[in-house]
C-alpha cells in the first residue's frame, strides 16, 4: 500500500517536472545566442551579429584604417541599402560595426557629417556651426548593400544574404571591400543554429 | 536477403558519408607560429568528432592579433558545431565586444578546416575558443 502511494506521488510529480523543462512561456535569451530563432527568408539578429563581426575582423586585419596621417581614422557612415524583401533598419548592421571600430581604437565615427548634409546628431552640428569651428573632414566613408538571393527545391527553401561593404578614402578609392554571405536552408523556422 | 538489407542500408547512408580528399604542398614554405594550448573537454563526443589539431597566431602590421585554428572532422559524416572566441587584455580582463558572435560551422567527413578570428583591439593578448555541438 505504502509503495502504491509512493508510486502515485511520483507519477503526480512527473508532469510538473516535465513542464518545467519544456515550458513555452516567454523568457529572456542571449541576443544572437544559441537559443535564437533561425528563419529561412529573413535576416535574423544572429546574422547581423555574425556579419558585423566578420566584416570588422577583416577590416582590422587589412590595416586599411591605419593609412591615415593622424590616427585614429575618422569615419562617416554613408548609405547602406537594404535590397532584401524584408524591412529593417540597416543600423542593425552599421551600428554594430561602428561600436566595434570605436572599441578597437582604430576609428572614430563623426555624427555631424551625413548624406545630403543631414547630420545624425543635429544638435552637435548646430553647436559646431555656432562655435564657427571648421567641420570634421572624414578620412573614410562606409557604404554598402544587403542583397537577398532566394532558391527553392520542393518544400526546401534557401536564402542567401550578402552583406557588401566598401570603405572609401578622400580620393574616392575603395581602400577596402568586404562581402559576407550567410546562407540558410530549411522548410520552416527553428530554434538554434 | 541479408545482403539486400546491407546494400539498402549502404544506399541510404551513402549520401551522408561523403568524405573530402585534399592535396597540398609536401613541404609548406610558410612557418606557422603554433600556440601551446590548454584544453578543457566536457563534451567528449564532440571532441572525438571534431578535433582541434592546433592553434597558430600572428600579429598584423597594425599590431592586431590574429588566430587560426585547424580542426579536423575525424568521422566519415558531416558534422555541425558552433564556436565562440573570447579575447583578453594583458591584465586578463575580457575585452568587451558589442557582441561575441556564436558562429556556426559545417565540416565534411575527414575534412580539415581553418577557423580564423581577429582580435577586436590591439591590446588583446590572450584568447579562449569554445566549441559546442550544433543544437540541430
Amino acid at each position: 500500500m505504502k509503495r502504491c502511494i509512493l508510486a502515485l506521488a511520483w507519477l503526480s510529480l512527473a508532469p510538473v517536472v516535465w513542464t518545467g523543462c519544456s515550458s513555452g512561456g516567454a523568457r529572456r535569451i542571449d541576443a544572437g545566442g544559441r537559443e535564437s530563432i533561425t528563419t529561412v527568408g529573413q535576416v535574423d539578429i544572429q546574422d547581423f551579429v555574425a556579419a558585423a563581426e566578420a566584416s570588422v575582423g577583416k577590416l582590422l586585419a587589412s590595416g586599411a584604417l591605419d593609412k591615415v596621417p593622424k590616427p585614429p581614422a575618422i569615419l562617416a557612415v554613408s548609405l547602406v541599402r537594404n535590397q532584401t524583401g524584408q524591412q529593417f533598419d540597416t543600423d542593425l548592421l552599421t551600428k554594430k560595426i561602428r561600436v566595434k571600430l570605436n572599441t578597437s581604437g582604430k576609428a572614430l565615427t563623426t555624427t555631424t557629417v551625413g548624406l545630403d548634409g543631414v547630420a545624425e546628431d543635429p544638435l552637435a552640428k548646430q553647436l559646431q556651426g555656432e562655435q564657427q569651428k571648421a567641420g570634421v573632414t572624414p578620412d573614410f566613408t562606409l557604404s554598402g548593400k544587403i542583397i537577398e538571393t532566394r532558391a527553392r527545391a520542393g518544400d526546401v527553401r534557401q536564402s542567401t544574404f550578402s552583406f557588401q561593404l566598401s570603405l572609401t578614402d578622400r580620393r574616392g578609392i575603395a581602400l577596402w571591400e568586404g562581402e559576407e554571405e550567410i546562407t540558410k536552408q530549411g522548410k520552416r523556422p527553428s530554434v538554434g543554429f | 536477403m541479408a545482403g539486400a538489407v546491407v546494400l539498402a542500408g549502404a544506399l541510404l547512408t551513402g549520401g551522408c558519408k561523403t568524405t573530402v580528399n585534399t592535396v597540398e604542398r609536401a613541404q609548406p614554405s610558410a612557418q606557422r607560429e603554433m600556440v601551446a594550448d590548454k584544453r578543457i573537454l566536457t563534451d567528449a563526443s564532440l571532441a572525438r568528432k571534431v578535433y582541434v589539431v592546433g592553434v597558430n597566431e600572428a600579429r598584423n602590421d597594425s599590431g592586431v592579433l590574429q588566430i587560426q585554428l585547424e580542426v579536423v572532422n575525424q568521422t566519415r559524416s558531416r558534422q555541425r558545431f558552433t564556436y565562440h572566441v573570447q579575447w583578453f587584455d594583458g591584465a586578463g580582463m575580457q575585452v568587451s565586444s558589442t557582441t561575441g558572435a556564436i558562429l556556426p560551422c559545417v565540416i565534411e567527413g575527414r575534412e580539415t578546416r581553418f577557423l580564423s578570428a581577429v582580435a577586436p583591439h590591439p591590446a588583446c593578448k590572450d584568447f579562449r575558443v569554445q566549441f559546442m555541438e550544433s543544437t540541430r
